[in-house]
């Protein structure tokens, strides 16, 4: 087990006076088998007329916040301590064929629990062709071979055919683009990955949260991102919920801290803004720090 | 057919609304043909047109819809790319006719559907019952982009559909089945309710005499409904329409059922949340805001919720105050997810799972064909048999349901699917028989609104925008029509063109188009006439497309009188772009803008929307006339140039004549400035706009506008000394400069002060 403290700070300058803000924040981590939560904190300039807590449709904390006078600016410093073990190793590997049966004909509370991560979405749709998704899927996805091992290899073909490569795509890249160019970052191969396990009938969720990029001595230093980091989960039946992250070709992922699960981006942004106000030149500036503290 | 009066031959073997099979006239159509008389070719065209007049009048066809809305001020419209411009509906002079007994069957199957909808949206933002019995596949809810994410929550929505609307149509047995559900933001009781007030205008007692029931007491069915679900402890609630303005393609109806209905129309900008409540931005402050009646589909209400399209178009945090009871939606954010296919296709099972009752109507098969009704075509004056699609409108207070007994249907052109029919056309439905109406009568409380103390900043802004661009639209329009006059008149001005007319004229001409004097030099008159009467012209088709543009925001203010002057000034329009306006033409615009400025002072009661027209009229045509005196007066002409240069400013300014009975005399520079500046009896004076405009600053309680305008009026005062310096009658443009600067501030000054709100939100960018 690791403790992890991870401080994430965004920064928005509006470049002018705004008469009123309103933030929608997904920061807050969630407790899962493999984290819990130790504590959690968020410090906001200009101090907010209105917030609130909630919980979205997929058991995701958001928070609300407002602010009804000038502001040129806002901060949000997100100060969170969880404990993270890694998972550990599922015993038994069902074929996928019968987990993907399984999820079509779930029922009850399990159908309603996997019921959002089969359906593709607009971010995460199929795609066919010659460099669609049945290309990633095909080679692995053979017949009986176990959920785990299948997928395992799937997140292992993305992370070599697909290179990483900031400033290529960004939240609006259709998946269609990233496919055809297989290149991307930690968002698209989260949406690549999550849309080809949806392919083949298998539940998928997009995660969201932070890795640490510091390497401990002697390993080698994990491709991360400046921001938040992305990754994803397919449901494997008996075994649960099984995390991944294709731009490491880990999985299970092991410096991992996770923040929330949806279906894409769209559900789970870290932090979506809304000004009213003579626009401005803004500009916005986002540090992460993770670090283990024991 | 049989009807004496009525050439019309349905298919055979095929369901006609009107002719059964055995080819006899259907008994309910019999009364109705009776009661609407001679339905002769020529008496259908003489209908429809004046149809076409009535509907018009109302904005339908030309305020909105028909012209393209270039904006100069606000920049380009906020339309979703690919967003088509609707054309204006015709009225078919011939109605769809339910008998009761048919109607409360499809009443009541309309009332169960919605009470389906109402707990299949329940379920798939609660327990998600018909996800976990396998009724509702996943792949049917989570990948509907109408599926939303914030939706519900726990107690957050006690109703999820006020009102709804269900497409229904007869396939060509005779059965009745579901076209489409409209759910999330339903449209067409305004519509139905237009269309039947122009059929009662066409058809006075042909109504009553076919026992057609009446349908405008849905609106008050619609408003009480709206009432109630308003927060606890609102003991008057306050709604508001919002709608997406006037580039959504159903403004019309949401401007006519706001002012039916005697709630504000808003749009995204007029309204603000703050303190967990919604506010409207009105000119004295903001006003709280009980229950919303939006208009605007789930994906363009918030920008704040996952999902959301159109940028920053929307309101944000109208999703987080309904969610946290400070504000009502009506319908509840989430329900556009009912008007899926997929969920009309789950329906049949849905319903005996959640309410325990099978449906009594079911969807329409792919390939059905279908049943016809007799509809007028325009072209060749005959009467058709065509397939519509029947509109039924559905409010619910409490557990009272309230079906109009009545409403629209929407003719199918060849080749449409029923979901979309294209032809057009619409036709008004009349139920005959049976309870003359099932609307409990409820008392009728007085507009909430008072639309003469109460109005949005936006609101304010057009009227300010259209009595300004009213105001040039016909200075512009008038110079051009005196100055060409004149060359016609006098066409030596042409060829000699001296002694200084050039000069004055075109910088006459060029103060009418707004542009700047400079350059105005000694060129021969035939070289720049016809350019600057082009110009002219065109600059007036400009002020008439921002005048409509601006009345089509604010079409709820305006008399429906003016709705009328407007659809003729929006066709003028197209006809100043023409190069050489006829004189006729001319005539026209002007005629139309005189009306159009005597319904303002006639037909518009004195509050701050009429104060702020009125401010806009009268700074324009100060502006306009001290922009004229500049341009013809202050160039030192000859004598003899002087005579035509101040008589074309005079009659620029409609005081030729005034100046003829007073004066009775060649003109005299002192007399025509006083006639022009000092005289505060005559209505085109400076002083006259003064002294209006001394009124409204003191009206709005203004003291930084009654400054400016105490300036300018003392400014005014000065006597104009006729003292020529380098070509220029020195005193005029000191007058000129003197007062115009206070007036251009004042300008400044209205816009800062009244109307510089945030308008639009912005996204934040992601990260």
């Amino acid at each position: 087990m690791t403790r992890f403290r991870v401080v994430h700070r965004t920064e928005y300058a509006y470049g002018r006076s705004m008469a009123d803000g309103f933030t929608s924040v997904h920061l807050a981590p969630r407790g899962t088998p493999a984290q819990v939560v130790h504590s959690v904190a968020l410090r906001i300039e200009p101090q907010p007329d209105e917030m609130e807590h909630v919980t979205d449709q997929f058991g995701n904390a958001v928070t609300l916040l407002a602010v009804h006078r000038p502001h040129t600016a806002l901060l949000l410093e997100s100060v969170i301590e969880v404990d993270v073990s890694v998972p550990p190793t599922p015993v038994a590997d069902t074929p996928w064929e019968a987990v993907v049966a399984a999820a079509a004909g779930a029922s009850g509370a399990l159908a309603c629990d996997l019921g959002p991560y089969l359906a593709h979405t607009d971010q995460t749709p199929f795609v066919g062709g010659v460099s669609g998704l049945p290309s990633l899927t095909a080679p692995e996805f053979t017949p009986g071979r176990g959920v785990v091992e299948a997928t395992r290899a799937l997140c292992s073909r993305i992370f070599s055919e697909f290179r990483f490569e900031p400033g290529f795509t960004d939240v609006t890249t259709p998946l269609a683009a990233v496919l055809a160019e297989r290149r991307g970052v930690c968002q698209d191969f989260a949406h690549v990955t999550v849309a080809a396990l949806r392919s083949v009938g298998l539940p998928a969720r997009y995660v969201s949260g932070y890795i640490e990029t510091a390497p401990p001595p002697g390993e080698p230093k994990l491709v991360g991102v400046d921001a938040s980091h992305a990754w994803c989960a397919v449901w494997a039946g008996e075994a649960g919920w099984l995390d991944l992250d294709p731009t490491n070709d880990q999985m299970p992922p092991l410096r991992h801290i996770t923040v929330g699960w949806g279906r894409d981006y769209h559900d789970v942004t870290p932090v979506r803004g809304v000004v009213i106000g003579s626009g401005g030149g803004q500009t916005l500036s986002v540090a992460v720090d993770v670090a283990a503290i024991g | 057919m049989s009807t004496a009066t009525f050439r019309y031959a349905p298919p055979p073997g095929r369901f006609d609304e009107v002719v059964g099979t055995d080819g006899v006239t259907r008994d309910v159509w019999r009364g109705v043909a009776r009661a609407l008389g001679s339905l002769e070719p020529a008496v259908l065209m003489d209908r429809l047109r004046q149809a076409d007049r009535l509907l018009d009048a109302e904005g339908t066809g030309h305020l909105v819809h028909d012209l393209t809305l270039a904006d100069s001020r606000h920049g380009p419209p906020a339309a979703a790319p690919g967003r088509a411009i609707s054309h204006p509906w015709r009225l078919d002079p011939i109605p769809y006719v339910l008998d009761a007994v048919e109607f409360d069957w499809l009443a009541a199957c309309a009332v169960q559907r919605m009470k389906a909808l109402e707990a299949v949206l329940a379920d798939c933002y609660g327990p998600r019952r018909l996800l976990a019995e396998g009724v509702l596949r996943p792949t049917d809810l989570f990948a509907q982009p109408t599926f939303r994410p914030a939706a519900g929550g726990p107690g957050a929505v006690t109703r999820w559909l006020t009102s709804y609307a269900v497409d229904l149509t007869r396939d060509d047995a005779g059965v009745w089945h579901v076209v489409h559900d409209a759910a999330g933001a339903p449209s067409g009781l305004g519509y139905a309710l237009l269309n039947r007030t122009v059929l009662t205008r066409l058809l006075p007692d042909g109504l009553r005499a076919a026992g057609a029931s009446p349908i405008q007491q849905h609106a008050d069915a619609l408003r009480h409904a709206l009432a109630s679900v308003a927060p606890a402890g609102r003991p008057s609630p306050r709604t508001v329409l919002l709608s997406a303005g006037p580039t959504s393609d159903t403004y019309v109806e949401h401007s006519y059922l706001a002012s039916r209905l005697g709630v504000h129309l808003v749009e995204g900008a007029d309204v603000v949340m703050r303190a967990g409540r919604l506010w409207l931005r009105a000119i004295d402050g903001l006003e709280p805001i009980d229950v919303v009646h939006r208009r605007v589909d789930d994906a363009h209400l918030d920008p704040l919720e996952p999902g959301h399209l159109g940028g920053g178009v929307g309101v944000p945090g109208l999703v987080w105050g309904a969610r946290a009871g400070g504000v009502a939606l009506a319908n509840a954010y989430g329900t556009s997810l009912a008007d899926s296919t997929a969920i009309a296709a789950c329906l049949a099972d849905a319903a005996p799972l959640l309410l325990g009752e099978a449906l009594r109507l079911g969807v329409l098969p792919p390939g059905a064909h279908l049943a016809t009704s007799p509809v007028f075509d325009r072209a060749d004056a005959t009467v058709r048999p065509r397939p519509v699609v029947v509109r039924l409108q559905v409010v619910r207070h409490g557990d009272t349901f309230t079906v109009m007994r009545g409403g629209a249907a929407r003719v199918m052109a060849d080749g449409d699917h029923p979901t979309h029919p294209t032809a057009q056309i619409a036709k008004d439905v009349w139920v005959i028989g049976g309870a003359a109406s099932r609307v409990a009568r409820v008392t009728v409380a007085p507009p909430q609104v008072d639309y003469g103390s109460s109005v949005p900043k936006r609101v304010a802004d057009s009227m300010y925008w259209l009595g300004r661009a009213a105001e040039r639209a016909e200075v512009a329009t008038r110079t051009l029509r005196v100055v060409s006059q004149q060359v016609e008149q006098d066409p030596t001005l042409v060829v000699v063109g001296d002694g200084g007319w050039g000069v004055g004229a075109r910088a006459l001409l060029r103060a009418a188009q707004g542009v700047p004097l400079s350059g105005v030099d000694g060129a021969p008159v035939a070289e720049w006439l016809p350019v600057e009467l082009v110009a002219t012209a065109a600059s007036a088709g400009a002020q008439l497309a921002a005048l409509v543009q601006e009345a089509a925001s604010v079409r709820e203010y305006l008399s429906t009188t003016t709705g009328r002057v407007l659809g003729r000034l929006a066709r003028a329009q197209a006809q100043m772009a023409d190069a050489n306006p006829s004189p006729e033409d001319l005539d026209g615009v002007l005629a139309d803008l005189a009306a159009l400025a005597g319904l303002a002072m006639e037909s518009t009661v004195r509050g701050p929307s009429w104060r702020f027209l009125d401010l806009g009229r009268r700074l324009e045509r100060a502006l306009a006339v001290l922009g004229a005196t500049e341009a013809a007066l202050g160039p030192a002409v000859a004598q003899l140039a002087l005579q035509p240069l101040a008589e074309a400013t005079l009659g620029a300014h409609e005081c030729l004549v005034a100046y003829r009975r007073r004066y009775r005399s060649d003109v005299d520079l002192g007399a025509v400035t006083e006639l022009l500046l000092h005289d505060d009896a005559n209505p085109r004076s400076l002083a006259f706009q003064l002294d209006r405009l001394r009124e409204h600053a003191a009206g709005l309680g203004w003291p930084d506008g009654s400054r400016l305008v105490e300036e300018a009026a003392v400014a005014a005062l000065s006597h104009v000394e006729d003292t020529v310096v380098a070509g220029r009658r020195i005193g005029v443009d000191a007058l000129v400069l003197a007062v115009r600067a206070p007036l251009l501030a004042l300008a400044d000054a209205v816009v800062q002060r009244w109307f510089a709100d945030p308008v639009n939100p912005t996204v934040v960018r992601g990260q």
